[in-house]
């Protein structure tokens, strides 16, 4: 997918693979444009007289979740929050230009308030019992250039490369990253213990903390999502190497996927790259 | 429910998202943790006899005042500079910061937290420096994210400036 917004061209591509040992593929993605639904066919009026919020892409909708449990279960969850996430987006998708301060927290409020809906519709529908829920991870990116607002779940991940570095947007919401930030384990500890990975925070889990940032892209930048599949076989700067090569967006992603699975590939296995270039 | 943006800015490593987590959810992390561009938490207050929700920005440190991203501040109703007050360049340098967002924002409720009080030992900055900030006309008080001290008041200040009557001390 490539598209130009104001001042930059987008390019985003996904790939999700079921891995190695895994019998299915629990992981979803999605990469939607979101986009206005007036089409100007004809008009009397000069290009600078037409109003700009009618033309071009509003947004760009980005989103990696990994079903969590095994099975059909896991897979349903994924796919349900995605497909409310779509719901929502389109229906407010010609209100995201020109946002003052308290369109923003709306909007904000309105992304989290699908991560809160489709739990308690899950919960709804297994009787209230979290242990029974199926349940699954989201991170999301909501473009409408530059602005790129993230809405995180669980231990998916969000990175931006910028001028060379690359730097992690969202944090994990597992056990393991619990206890290192309160300093209870160590690194190594966190490494090593069994738990480690068990999430603090999931759709359809016992605790829902979605957690909300947002940052300016500038073009030039690029975006990453995965979900662990990539992150626990693949470091940090094996990725910082793959977005750093002047490759296009589904060249970086099937890169990435591939170190994924020689690495051993013991997950399903999910990446979203953006490249945006300057127009 | 009335709605109110409020910005954290400061230097890199000054404690900003620290004092957020410290507000919101009672933790102290001990890990540093850098913040990429804006994480958004909230957290419904009393001021002025009625329910706010304050939408804390909690924006990314940057050292150098130029490299600021003024855009994340449209919109704020108040800031939260956070200082490090076991280093003094990072108290210098709000005023720096100061102007900028006043220049980009007009001059909206702001506290000035002087933060990691809890160490003692380190601390870098002088009484002369509080009242530095009083005769500058900014509110300040000492904060540690770690034992929690001035941490409510802070936000509390903010939260009552701002929906303080018209004509109220801001």
């Amino acid at each position: 997918m490539t598209e130009s917004a104001v001042g930059a061209t987008v390019e985003a591509f996904g790939l999700t693979d079921r891995g190695l040992v895994r019998d299915g593929n629990e992981d979803h993605f999605i990469i939607a444009h979101v986009n206005k639904t007036i089409d100007v066919r004809q008009t009397s009026m000069s290009s600078r007289a037409m109003p700009q919020e009618f033309s071009g892409v509003a947004g760009y909708l980005l989103a990696v979740a990994d079903g969590v449990g095994g099975g059909p279960q896991g897979e349903l969850a994924s796919e349900r929050t995605l497909s409310a996430l779509l719901s929502y987006v389109g229906k407010a998708a010609t209100c995201f230009q020109g946002l003052d301060a308290d369109a923003e927290h709306e909007l904000m409020d309105k992304l989290e308030a699908v991560v809160h809906g489709v739990h308690a519709e899950l919960l709804a529908e297994y009787g209230g019992v979290t242990s029974r829920l199926p349940a699954t991870t989201l991170t999301l990116v909501l473009l409408v250039w530059p602005r790129a607002y993230h809405v995180q779940v669980g231990d998916s991940r969000a990175y931006v490369r910028r001028g060379g570095r690359l730097q992690r947007l969202t944090r994990d919401q597992n056990l393991g990253e619990f206890m290192v930030s309160l300093g209870a384990w160590t690194d190594d500890q966190a490494r090593m213990a069994s738990t480690a990975e068990t999430l603090s925070s999931a759709i359809g889990g016992s605790e829902l903390e979605p957690v909300v940032g947002l940052i300016d892209l500038a073009p030039g930048d690029s975006l990453m999502l995965c979900t662990d599949g990539l992150t626990k076989h693949v470091s940090d700067e094996e990725i910082a190497g793959a977005l750093a090569k002047p490759q296009s967006a589904e060249e970086t992603s099937r890169k990435l996927v591939s170190d994924a699975l020689a690495a051993g590939g013991t997950d399903n296995v999910t990446v979203i790259v953006v490249r945006t270039t300057p127009t | 429910m009335l709605q109110k943006k409020i910005c954290m800015v400061g230097m890199f490593g000054t404690g900003k998202t620290c004092l957020v987590q410290r507000y919101v959810h009672s933790l102290f992390s001990v890990k540093y943790l850098t913040t990429v561009g804006v994480k958004i938490d909230r957290r419904e207050v009393q001021a002025s006899g009625q329910p706010v929700m304050l939408m804390l920005w909690d924006l990314e440190g940057r050292d150098d005042t130029r490299d600021i991203n003024t855009s994340y501040l449209k919109g704020a109703h108040g800031v939260l500079y956070v200082v490090d007050g076991t280093r003094r360049d990072t108290f210098d340098k709000m005023f720096e910061i100061r102007d900028l967002v006043t220049r980009t924002i007009g001059n909206v409720a702001s506290v000035v937290a002087l933060n990691k009080s809890d160490l003692t030992e380190q601390w870098q900055l002088k009484p002369a420096d509080e009242r530095r900030l009083a005769d500058k006309g900014c509110f300040s008080l000492l904060t540690s994210a770690k034992s929690g001290v001035g941490v409510e008041a802070a936000f509390q200040r903010l939260a009552d400036t701002i929906v303080a009557p018209t004509g109220a001390q801001r």
